[in-house]
């Protein structure tokens, strides 16, 4: 029996979004930190100073509301800011400015369309089309950067109040593939939003699995119904959980979750109950490792940050805030208006910079005239393929691109006279070719087609060139002649 | 020029008119305070070479760009700011400059000075006694003329118990009305800084110039800042509440002294009619509650890693009271302690509210003792909050508060008298104490005060 | 009433969330202290407070901010930042190594 068949995982996620905004999140010190020498971006505020008062950026809370809006949550009308609190050297105020229970935005959804991966994993047991709650989406603001350096550990401010967004899903999730799909998808998201870089690598997006299982006896297997959205069915959940932390990349999130479900699984099956703690991972030995952990007790004594009034959105406000073509809508877009095949529709509008380079393309004033004058209603497929194909790259100045692309779907100017006396001439020369193909072999016009199409220097179209073919094949007079 | 006891306005008056210069002036309060600050101890940093500007002493929990600024902690010990608070920098904007930082309770802990890491300071009325606090360095300080103006913070009482047990005027304004910024949080939704002074005209003045909504500060308020100085000329006749409750367990001296500014505010021709307020007592619980939850975490940025000393610098009164907010903070604890405080709150504004309906001011007693003895902190449980009891209602509501000197009692010990407003109404508490310092001079009080310390 | 008792446990464990290394003698002493104080503020019990609204601001100013990308006039230039610091290297702040 597979042993995920006796214990159930159950993966929730909290993520971390570091806004790209000019500003940081409480004062005007800049939110781009990267580059900088230490403690050079600061300012009595986000250096905890004795004295110095918070005071919000407007844009950070808009860019919140519009990840909210593009992840189906719910913006609350009233929202406030909460100090959340624990000693680390990184935390200059000994809180953190963060929001508790009246986040920005809250109950929302994420589906994925999980197919690109589903064959990649055998304990996958992945569906197309999965819905994944989005328990809350809140505001807050970033720590320093710690450097451990031989006895010491240095501290550097720079990154000290940028906008940080978290956004926490319900526990649905219960295998690895799932988990990073939604993660890729989630990005993109944010990238289209264009509020975030959300790069792992960078840091500015971070994945905080916490993972558990929940015991199953085979009867209650039975009965779990997967409810979409609603995958822990009638389950309870685990009394444990497991929080991983410091990953850099979607494939570690998933080889950390990995790891977790085969550690803890062990465990269990020798009736022992995880610890509930948080761990680090090690993405050379592929494991994760208990550490020490920043505040046992957990106990943050959140309270109302009184130095911030609260917010309030009138439904005017966030009706004003806009959610752009999301990569799902465009995708959709792409196969229904334009013909793209699903898995093109998918590669093009997976980057940002990609699709917004095709859109560029497609909707040029000089590719629409060529468009209309030639024809060419599957132009956007011929451009989603030449750039899927890498036939031309998209670092080429679009103008050049452009020119390119033209020349390459310009109609071929056919010599109609010289083609159908090279048809005529290569029916008769190919006889074997024509009768394999009178006996049903479709194949074997191909044959002839290329023929064709080397004779004619590519100035043909193939699909005139089978046509022409084949009205020549079956004409009578040929076969009189025979 | 014999400068002795010329209230603010008047020294800057003798500096447009060119009659002295502002280094005469610094110089002559640097002499005084070389003379009595060793024994009253009412600063903790003194700007010697400093001679230009309009001296006025401010407490030590502003901060002061490239002045060491210590809130009276050793935490603090060798803090130079490297930001200028906005009130100093208005007050310099309007010619003014800081003489001193003056000593205070530890972290604005406490009504005696006490608890200060720089040693109490001592009452100028009686130099075995109290000045009261947390603003007590620049109440001595007045009181003894070693400056004309301070500006203090008053977070449950700490301008207005002070200026009452050293006899100067002192105003709390509505929180909100003046900016916090730079200022050294003690409880931040409490906090208000303010004037204390040696005349009405001086505290409307200043008050003028430190108060408006500052960018830096997300809490100040918009609302529009009158001209004091010309609000407190107005002939205005107000309708006058009197609690009963704020009579309660009050020193008799003190009642009658009380009973006998209200006769005189009658005579004047303001109508005074009883008034129903809440007893303080929830006042206290609501402000110990919640203060303290705030002190547990504005005192926790201090970690000795960015500036000042690390943790084990906190004195005993920081630690009771970071100990005590973070247990009514804690799991399991927050909504009986922390948030059925912030409910009582509302219960003490709305009583406020539905009282400024009927009446334009209140009045009564501001402590319900004069000045206690140095060392008589221990003798009593909950000294702070029992000696501010009246006090804390206003700032638990918000609104403005102001104490004038009404007379001294048999031990020649100064009695404090409020007066309470309605939101950003300090213009007409300020009206009716000038109508009351027109009228009785404030029974002689001050001046006595600085006669006491002669040049 | 009962006097509210906080045990040593409570005190130590406070101590540890506030950051603070006591001695024996303050842990015995603010067993009492907070013990008393506990106590007094149970007077709010009194009033009925059910369907009372918190106050955490009593401004009632809302939705204050400030605009994204204004010219900012605080920036801790040079050596500013770590001035005060007691323990620096280059431009850091340093603590004891803690990972």
């Amino acid at each position: 029996m597979n042993k995920l068949t006796k214990f159930k995982p159950v993966i929730g996620l909290e993520i971390h979004v570091e806004l790209k905004t000019k500003s940081k999140m409480f004062c005007q010190c800049e939110a781009d930190y990267f580059g900088k020498e230490p403690n050079t971006n600061t300012c009595p505020v986000c250096l905890g100073l004795p004295g110095a008062l918070p005071v919000p950026n407007r844009k950070a809370v808009e860019r919140t509301i519009l990840i909210g809006k593009a992840l189906d949550c719910k913006i609350n009308k009233i929202s406030k800011f909460d100090r959340k609190h624990y000693f680390y050297p990184d935390l200059p105020k000994g809180y953190q400015i963060s929001q508790y229970d009246e986040p920005i935005a809250v109950k929302g959804k994420l589906s994925i369309f999980n197919n690109q991966y589903s064959n990649q994993s055998q304990n996958s047991n992945s569906e197309f089309d999965k819905n994944f709650r989005i328990t809350r989406v809140h505001l807050e603001e970033d720590t320093g950067k710690l450097l451990h350096v031989g006895s010491d550990t240095l501290v550097d401010f720079n990154r000290s109040g940028v906008p940080l967004v978290e956004i926490v899903t319900e526990p649905d999730f219960d295998n690895s593939d799932d988990v990073k799909v939604f993660l890729e998808e989630l990005q993109t998201i944010i990238r289209y939003l264009g509020v975030s870089d959300a790069d792992m690598e960078k840091g500015t997006m971070r994945i905080e699995p916490n993972v558990s299982l929940i015991k199953l006896n085979l009867l209650q297997l039975k009965n779990v119904k997967r409810v979409p959205g609603n995958p822990k069915g009638s389950v309870k959940l685990p009394k444990y959980k497991v929080e991983v932390k410091n990953i850099n990349s979607f494939r570690f999130v998933k080889d950390a979750i990995d790891y977790e479900l085969e550690r803890q699984i062990a465990l269990l099956e020798k009736g022992i109950t995880p610890k509930q703690e948080t761990r680090g991972y090690d993405p050379d030995k592929k494991i994760t490792f208990g550490q020490r952990s920043k505040e046992e007790a957990h106990d943050y004594r959140y309270f109302p940050e009184p130095d911030i009034p609260p917010m309030t959105f009138s439904e005017k406000f966030i009706a004003e805030i806009k959610v752009p073509e999301l990569p799902q809508e465009r995708l959709d877009r792409y196969i229904n208006k334009f013909g793209l095949r699903e898995q093109d529709a998918f590669v093009i509008t997976r980057s940002l910079q990609t699709t917004n380079y095709f859109e560029t393309i497609i909707t040029d004033k000089v590719v629409q005239e060529f468009k209309a004058k030639k024809k060419i209603s599957n132009l956007e497929d011929h451009v989603a393929k030449i750039i899927i194909n890498k036939k031309l790259s998209t670092d080429l100045q679009v103008r050049a691109f452009i020119k390119k692309t033209l020349e390459m779907l310009q109609p071929k100017e056919t010599d109609e006279k010289l083609l159908n006396a090279l048809i005529d001439r290569l029916i008769e020369a190919s006889s074997k070719a024509v009768e394999d193909y009178k006996k049903g072999k479709e194949n074997a016009i191909m044959y002839l087609v290329g023929q064709v199409m080397r004779e004619m220097k590519g100035k043909a179209d193939a699909k005139i060139i089978i046509s022409k073919l084949k009205a020549q094949i079956s004409n009578p007079q040929l076969k009189s002649k025979n | 020029m014999n400068l002795h006891g010329k209230s603010l306005l008047e020294l800057r008056q003798l500096l447009t008119d060119k009659k002295i210069s502002e280094k005469e002036l610094n110089l002559y309060f640097l002499k005084r305070i070389k003379k009595y600050n060793p024994k009253l101890n009412a600063f903790i940093t003194v700007l010697e070479n400093n001679h230009s500007g309009i001296p006025y002493g401010a407490k030590d929990i502003f901060c002061t760009k490239g002045i060491r600024t210590t809130a009276a902690a050793k935490v603090l010990d060798n803090f130079i700011p490297p930001y200028e608070s906005t009130v100093t920098r208005k007050l310099q904007e309007a010619g003014m400059a800081a003489l001193g930082k003056t000593n205070m309770d530890a972290w604005a802990h406490g009504a005696s000075t006490e608890t200060s890491d720089y040693g109490v300071t001592k009452n100028p009325w009686d130099n075995g006694r109290y000045p009261g606090g947390s603003s007590g360095g620049s109440a001595a300080a007045i009181s003894a003329y070693l400056v004309s103006a301070a500006i203090g913070t008053d977070t449950g009482g700490s301008i207005r118990h002070p200026s009452a047990w050293c006899g100067v005027i002192g105003l709390k304004p509505t929180y909100g009305r003046v900016s916090r910024y730079g200022v050294i949080a003690m409880g931040s939704s409490w906090d208000c800084p303010g004037p204390m002074t040696l005349t009405v005209e001086d505290n409307a003045y200043l008050l003028k110039q430190i108060a408006g909504q500052d960018k830096y500060d997300a809490t100040s308020s918009g609302s529009a800042v009158p001209d004091y100085s010309n609000e407190i000329k107005k002939n205005k006749k107000f309708k006058i509440g009197i609690a009963e409750s704020y009579f309660d367990g009050i020193d008799d001296q003190i009642k009658n002294q009380v009973y006998k500014a209200i006769k005189v505010l009658k005579k004047l021709g303001h109508s005074v009619k009883p008034i129903k307020l809440l007893p303080p007592k929830y006042s206290i619980s609501v402000y110990t509650i919640l203060q303290r939850a705030e002190v547990s975490s504005n005192l926790s940025r201090y970690d000795g890693v960015r500036y000042g000393n690390d943790r084990s610098f906190f004195g005993q009164e920081a630690k009771r009271r970071i100990m005590l907010g973070t247990y009514t903070l804690s799991y399991g604890y927050y909504d009986a302690y922390y948030k059925n405080a912030q409910k009582v709150r509302t219960i003490i504004i709305e009583n406020f509210k539905s009282v400024f309906k009927d009446v334009d001011l209140i009045v009564g007693p501001n402590t319900p003792v004069t000045a206690l003895k140095i060392g008589e902190f221990d003798k009593y449980p909950f000294y702070g909050e029992l000696m501010d009891q009246l006090n804390e209602p206003a700032s638990t509501a918000g609104i403005p508060d102001l104490s004038i000197p009404v007379g001294l009692d048999s031990h020649n010990l100064p009695i404090g008298f409020k007066i309470m407003g309605n939101y950003f109404d300090e213009a007409n508490i300020l009206n009716l104490a000038y109508q009351f310092e027109k009228e009785t001079d404030f029974f002689g009080v001050i001046k006595k005060g600085i006669e006491r310390y002669k040049d | 009433m009962k006097k509210i008792e906080l045990t040593r446990e409570d005190i130590l464990h406070l101590a540890k969330l506030s950051s603070l290394k006591l001695t024996d003698q303050e842990v015995e002493k603010y067993c009492n202290q907070l013990g008393e104080t506990v106590e007094f503020v149970k007077n709010l019990k009194e009033l009925k407070t059910d369907v009372v609204i918190p106050t955490s601001q009593i401004t009632n100013l809302t939705d204050v901010f400030f605009t994204d990308g204004e010219t900012n006039k605080r920036v801790l230039t040079k050596e500013k930042a770590t001035e005060n610091a007691k323990y620096k290297k280059e431009k850091y702040f340093v603590v004891k190594r803690i990972m």
